[in-house]
């Protein structure tokens, strides 16, 4: 099962899909669009365990984060 | 004679209102506990990503001081993330002391644990544009007398 972590004010949502169901692909494929359309970065975990930022969707990576764009403090 | 009745009327209308006073009391009090307790599920749900996040070793230095260090990816400079969600960034001298602060996070209300790690994944992927919109501080107005909580979850 591939997963979708969105932080939220909840601590995050985590929405899981299975990446040989093309349906739920599909939803997930949607998410991440309005997600980074709306100014979400994305980043996944490489194989070594680093982040990596990713633009496009993935449907084989294991855990995509999803945070809101950062501002100044 | 007269003020008798009103008097006892009074005590009794006194008594209703304390009764009710104790109830309204009570009832903030749970609210207030039930808060705290979706609160504390928060912060533990954010501590508990940041450190799915982490390196082995920057794990080991979050549970043990209560901040890790991170290695810009632009620069190679280093930060060290300190547990807060904001003037918690500091960049590290070669000398190992602080040099300046950098106040920068996730727009919307996250936990301190989200915060940490929006943080983290902004120095180590796209450092510069991070601090591009960053605001500098000294370090000496950095908040480090807040309550932590550390405890892996």
């Amino acid at each position: 099962m591939a997963t979708q972590i969105v932080m939220d004010h909840t601590g995050d949502t985590r929405h899981h899909f299975d990446a040989n169901d093309r349906e739920a692909v599909a939803r997930a494929e949607e998410r991440f669009r309005k997600l980074t359309g709306a100014g979400f970065t994305a980043a996944v975990r490489t194989a070594t365990g680093d982040a990596a930022l990713t633009r496009s969707f993935d449907p084989t990576a294991e855990e995509t984060l999803f945070f809101p764009r950062l501002i100044g403090g | 004679m007269i003020a008798l009745p009103y008097l006892r009327s009074l005590c009794i209308a006194a008594r209703q209102f304390g009764a009710h006073l104790v109830e309204w009391i009570h009832k903030v009090q749970g609210a207030r506990e039930r808060y705290q307790a979706r609160f504390d599920t928060r912060q533990a749900r954010g501590l508990k990503l940041l450190r799915e996040w982490l390196s082995p070793e920057q794990r080991t230095e979050f549970d043990a001081k209560g901040y890790f260090d991170v290695v810009g990816c632009d620069s190679g400079k280093r930060y060290r993330i300190h547990h807060g969600a904001t003037t918690n960034v500091h960049e590290i001298g070669d000398n190992g002391l602080p040099l300046v602060g950098w106040c920068f996070l996730p727009e919307g209300p996250l936990v301190a644990g989200d915060v940490m790690l929006a943080q983290k994944i902004a120095l180590e992927t796209y450092e510069y544009s991070a601090l591009a919109v960053a605001n500098r501080f000294p370090t000496e107005f950095s908040r480090r007398d807040l309550p932590l909580n550390f405890a892996p979850t």
